[in-house]
């Protein structure tokens, strides 16, 4: 009886070790190499059914036995090893050198938003005179009659608000206590000059009306002001500053222009133009304006308190609209306020 | 103002190059907006009528044969001028080009008319470009003045002094003194280092001899100055006056002055003056007004011509209007005036609004002979009210509300009376009447030499300042280092030390001023604040996919009130239109109106946000509290990583998709999430079962809702249901500031023990009801709940869900054991069925 367990024991070790390696062998995936293991290691496995047997064998050959079939064990073991590494390193070769991805399909993205190009313009107006040392300051949208003039040095009665057609809204009292909706932003020269000593360097930038509404008119647009306080400035600074400002913000291949020109508030006052340079072969491209500026009036500064003997400063004024429409080639400023999805999303 | 450059050559006798001279007055602040050139149309000769005749068929066309130089031809022509044979007329020969107004040429060729075959075209001044409003053809021998007519065959360019180039000038309110050619000249003369002076006036042909009893003995008296020689003739002036001046309000007429040219003829100008006339953008009227208009555009001072025989009382009384007091104007128009209004009236009523327009009765008509020439100053606010509040913005309001010269009053009336005696053959009165009650005396101002350089930073010398001055008209003084300068009248702009400044680095030349950068010295008092935050809010929020749009800060009352937005407002008092009427209280119906928008024209979603002001009245006549708010509004298919960013999966925003934003916003800005939490102040707008508080920290910083079905039709979002948050930006900003930077977290160093838990709970129990239960149950152990599920439908009984929860068991101090966290677990399970009835599924 145990001589004929041993028998059996023998053979179903050479069996085993004769089919376990073609088995093996033939498996070309990983799956395919788990179950050929299994057939023989596997808790169904023949050397694990075969073991079972062990009990009948007698006992004097156990030992050789168990040494055979552990042999046999780590050999299908090592196979295996060997068989799934050659495997992964085929399947990485087929990865690596198989067809392409379609890189067509769309990648899942996050869809961020955009700014509205207004914005994007002021900002991009705001970090330049940031990093020359101008702060940032915002200020009410209505003001006082008395702000957004006569104390700005609008004479009473004259033409030069004439550009300035005003809206008034209800709630403000007579004359310079009027509530208008400010028709610049060089209001905040008198709020920021009012409630603080120089130096002062501030840029402020929002929303100005006017009552004008055509083709070319928003009633609603966005001004940047600025202006810088100190003793000692003069209208050189103010060259030399908006200078280096342009030069910023259109590149140093350009041509800047200074010309002579009418605000109440400054004297002298300026307008600045710009234009391509003209490099090798191709002419200067044609003048265009960018701002006014000057130096502020000595009666904007008696009236906040400043004495005009002691300290100057020099201010300008820019249209954030106009630079934003040249910038992306905006037709018509009506369209930046029209809101249509598929404008804002193409900024 | 259109500048001629034939006019400004003769003034300052320069050659002037167009494009440097363009270059030249737009650097010294008159800024050229526009050329526009003139020119004699080629192939346009000098034609003698050899033959005119009716033709057969049409009544109103001749058959005309004209003489070009070299030949005689036949052309039609439909004028009703054409001359007699003889005659000459202007002749477009085949192949010439006519300009038209509106663009584009008409080509003169052979033509058939009529069954007759016409070789060119007689023309009229208009089709010539050469003048405006001719009722026919232009013909030679009905021109005054012209001495000799051109050989038949002789140029257009060659015939008639024809051909100039307008500047159209932007000009600032500041430069009155350049709404005339001379004040033009005059700065460009300054800015070439020319002398100038205004032409003197010619003496008239005839000069009426002695006192004809028209100008009275007295102060007011004045000899007009002309050069040259007169003849001494005799008018017959009986019953023209003697003619008084009375000023009633000297302040808003500070002088008045009159000239008079007795014996004229009206008629029509000659050529060379209704051709200036004409390239400077005027309609010739008659000889005697079109003296008056000229005078105007060379001196920039208007005047006005009275038919001195309708001026009753022959006298002129200058006063304001009695509250209600009527005129007809030469535009036929009748006039309603208050007392604020300034009138010329004769003895018995008004003739004219004062510098805005005269009256109908007394202008000069074609039966007029003799004149009363009136140039006065007056206030210009006073001009300016009257003109804005009439509606009337004419030549000469223009120029007395910006300030014309007050003192050259006698040039002008001299150069007037000359030139309308030379057109009209009248005989001008040497002697005119100058009611000068209140002098307007030229300024005196202080320029010391070193504020010079304190304000333009850099040197400019003494000399070169004088002489700048001196050739723009001003007296110059000098006193060591001080410059006492005195302001020509010209120049009302010119009143303080810097105004001289401007004007010697105007005429010395802007590109002088070198570039120079300053050390800008930080203030004391600055803070990035409010800005900088606001820059924040916009970047998050568009990082997140919203595209910012900016709405108008005015609406329709009608928007607000669909958007159900806070009733008082602010509102415009003099609106452009009933659309932009009032300040937006919500930023609610443009973002809605927006979205609304793109999802007609076929956008499958909307996200949008804002970051605008919503203005609130205040009592008391305070500014109105301006704001700050952050607005997100969605509708439509979502987009996103849920949604429908890749193929596949489309949604409909809801209510968790804006609140979302609003966490990740506020998550990003603030370094901790924002609370959602039921509100008692429901606005309005809001959905009553889709809307909650935002809060941080326990400060209520905003509202989220679905947008009330009602509302979003109202506002146009058809079946689309809106999304909708508000932040108000300074409480969140103050919020955040408040709470100060977030501290480093304390990484622990044991690892957590992760566990689920399914419930099933009936609808009425919020999730963050039960997740606060599982919390409090699970003991100090719990690090976090979270939510990853939630389901309700098929295999859940109606009226209650499924809520799949994540529970963190952590002790910081040791490893946790299962047999601890199964009991922390199993009391978590405990407290969610004894707080919400839920049992584990």
């Amino acid at each position: 009886m145990s001589d004929e367990a041993l028998e059996k024991f023998r053979a179903g070790l050479a069996t085993i070790e004769g089919e376990y390696q073609p088995a093996l062998e033939a498996a070309t995936n990983e799956n395919a190499l788990r179950e050929a293991r299994a057939k023989f290691t596997g808790p169904q496995g023949a050397l694990t059914e075969l073991m079972k047997g062990m009990k009948d064998v007698p006992g004097k050959h156990r030992r050789e036995l168990g040494q055979a079939s552990n042999a046999l064990k780590n050999a299908v073991q090592a196979l295996f090893d060997a068989r799934l590494e050659a495997i992964e390193k085929e399947a990485l070769r087929a990865e690596l050198e198989g067809p392409m991805l379609d890189l067509t399909l769309p990648g899942r993205r996050p869809m961020p938003g955009r700014l509205h190009p207004v914005t994007r313009a002021e900002y991009d107006l705001l970090d330049i005179f940031g990093s020359m040392g101008f702060e940032t300051a915002r200020g009410p949208e209505i003001d006082t009659f008395g702000r957004c003039f006569s104390q700005l040095g609008f004479p009473p009665d004259h033409p030069a608000t004439d550009e300035h057609d005003t809206f008034y809204v209800s709630g403000g009292g007579e004359g310079d206590e009027a509530h208008v909706l400010r028709t610049h932003t060089s209001t905040m020269q008198i709020r920021e000059m009012s409630r603080r000593e120089p130096p002062l360097a501030v840029v402020s930038p929002g929303k100005v009306f006017r009552r004008d509404d055509d083709a070319t008119h928003s009633p609603m647009f966005h001004q940047l002001e600025g202006f810088l306080v100190d003793e000692g400035i003069t209208m050189a600074h103010l060259q030399g500053m908006l200078t280096v400002f342009l030069e910023r913000f259109f590149g140093t291949a350009i041509d800047v222009r200074f010309r002579a020109s009418y605000f109440p508030f400054v004297e002298p006052g300026a307008e600045l133009d710009v234009r391509r340079a003209a490099q090798g072969d191709e002419p200067a491209g044609p003048w265009m304006e960018i701002l006014g500026c000057g130096m502020i009036h000595p009666t904007v500064l008696r009236n906040v308190g400043y004495d005009p003997e002691k300290v100057s400063g020099f201010a300008f004024g820019m249209g954030v609209d106009r630079i934003a429409m040249v910038r992306h080639a905006i037709p018509n400023i009506k369209a930046l306020y029209d809101n249509d999805v598929r404008f804002l999303s193409a900024f | 103002m259109r500048a001629s450059i034939q006019w400004l050559r003769e003034l300052t006798g320069l050659e002037l190059n167009i494009d440097e001279l363009a270059e030249k007055l737009t650097n010294i602040g008159l800024e050229v907006d526009v050329i526009e050139r003139f020119e004699a149309v080629d192939k346009v000769v000098v034609g003698q009528v050899r033959s005119k005749e009716k033709h057969p068929d049409k009544d109103r066309l001749s058959i005309v044969t004209v003489f070009d130089g070299t030949e005689e031809i036949v052309v039609i022509c439909g004028a009703p001028n054409v001359p007699e044979p003889g005659g000459h007329i202007l002749f477009a020969q085949v192949g010439a080009s006519l300009p038209l107004e509106e663009g584009g040429t008409m080509d003169i060729g052979e033509r058939k008319i009529a069954g007759v075959v016409s070789r060119g075209m007689i023309c009229s001044e208009t089709e010539l470009r050469i003048g405006t409003g001719s009722a026919g053809i232009f013909v030679f021998e009905d021109e005054p003045g012209l001495t000799e007519i051109p050989k038949p065959g002789t140029p257009l360019a060659e015939a008639l002094p024809v051909g100039d180039v307008v500047f159209e000038i932007g000009l600032t309110p500041n430069r009155p003194d350049c709404l005339g050619h001379i004040g033009i000249a005059r700065d460009i003369a300054a800015v070439m280092g020319h002398p100038f002076a205004p032409p003197a006036v010619k003496a008239p042909a005839k000069v009426a001899a002695g006192v004809t009893g028209v100008v009275p003995d007295g102060d007011m008296r004045v000899a007009l100055e002309w050069e040259g020689e007169s003849t001494a003739t005799e008018v017959d002036a009986s019953g023209l006056g003697p003619f008084a001046v009375e000023i009633d309000d000297a302040e808003r007429c500070p002088r008045y002055g009159a000239a008079f040219v007795l014996g004229g003829q009206v008629g029509k100008s000659p050529f060379w003056l209704r051709y200036r006339l004409h390239v400077l953008g005027l309609r010739s009227r008659s000889n005697l007004v079109d003296a008056t208009n000229l005078v105007m555009l060379e001196t920039g001072h208007p005047l006005h011509g009275f038919d001195l025989e309708t001026l009753r009382g022959r006298k002129i009384v200058v006063r304001t209007a009695t509250e209600g007091e009527q005129m007809t104007t030469l535009d036929d128009e009748e006039r309603t005036l208050g007392a604020d209004d300034l009138l010329i009236c004769d003895g018995e009523g008004p003739v004219a609004i004062a510098g805005v327009m005269g009256g109908e009765d007394s202008e000069i008509g074609d039966s007029t002979t003799h004149v009363a020439i009136e140039c006065a100053y007056f206030d210009p606010r006073s001009i300016r009210r009257t003109s804005r509040r009439l509606g009337m913005h004419t030549d000469a309001s223009h120029r007395f509300e910006r300030g014309v010269d007050p003192n050259d009053v006698r040039y002008v009336l001299a150069r007037t009376a000359s030139l309308m005696a030379e057109l009209g053959g009248g005989v001008a009165l040497a002697e005119g009447l100058d009611a000068h009650p209140t002098p307007i005396e030229r300024r005196k101002i202080t320029l010391r030499v070193p504020r010079l350089d304190a304000l333009l930073g850099f040197t400019v010398q003494r000399a070169t300042a004088q002489a700048c001055l001196e050739r723009l008209g001003c007296d110059v003084k000098v006193d060591g280092d001080v410059l006492e300068v005195t302001a020509p009248s010209w120049r009302p702009d010119l009143a303080i030390e810097e105004d001289l400044i401007e004007e010697v680095v105007r005429v010395h030349g802007y590109e002088h001023v070198p570039a120079l950068v300053p050390a800008i010295r930080p203030s004391r008092s600055g803070s990035p604040g409010p800005a900088r935050f606001e820059r924040q809010v916009k970047e998050q929020v568009a990082a997140l996919g919203l595209y910012e749009a900016i709405n108008h800060a005015f609406v329709a009352p009608g928007d607000l009130a669909k958007a159900r937005a806070p009733e008082a407002v602010v509102k415009v008092v003099n609106p452009l239109s009933e659309e932009r009427s009032v300040m937006r209280t919500s930023l609610l119906p443009g973002l809605a109106t927006a979205a609304g928008h793109a999802l007609r024209r076929q956008a499958p979603g909307a996200g949008l946000f804002e970051v605008g002001r919503t203005i609130h009245p205040r009592d008391g006549g305070e500014l109105p509290e301006e704001r700050d708010t952050l607005a997100i509004f969605l509708a439509g298919a979502a987009h996103g990583p849920d949604g429908n960013a890749w193929i596949g999966g489309e949604r409909a925003y809801d209510f968790y998709d804006v609140k979302g934003f609003v966490e990740a916003t506020v998550d990003a800005l603030a370094g901790q999430l924002p609370a959602v939490v039921p509100t008692d102040d429901v606005p309005a707008w809001a959905h009553p079962r889709r809307v909650g508080a935002i809060e941080l920290g326990g400060t209520k910083v905003g509202v989220v809702a679905e947008l009330h079905p009602e509302v979003g039709e109202a506002l146009g979002l058809e079946e689309h249901r809106g999304q909708y948050a508000e932040l108000d930006l300074a409480t969140l900003r103050e919020t955040i500031e408040a709470a100060g930077v977030s501290r480093a977290p304390h990484l622990p160093k044991v690892p957590a023990v992760i566990r689920d838990m399914a419930l099933l709970v009936d609808t009425e129990h919020t999730a963050g009801s039960v997740a606060e239960a599982l919390a409090d149950g699970g003991g100090e152990l719990v690090e976090s709940v979270t939510l990853f599920d939630r389901y309700e439908g098929k295999g859940v009984p109606e009226g209650k869900r499924s809520l799949a929860f994540r529970l963190v068991y952590r002790d910081p101090s040791a490893t946790l054991t299962d047999k601890v966290v199964d009991k922390a677990h199993q009391k978590a399970a405990n407290a969610a069925k004894a707080r919400c009835g839920a049992e584990l599924r």
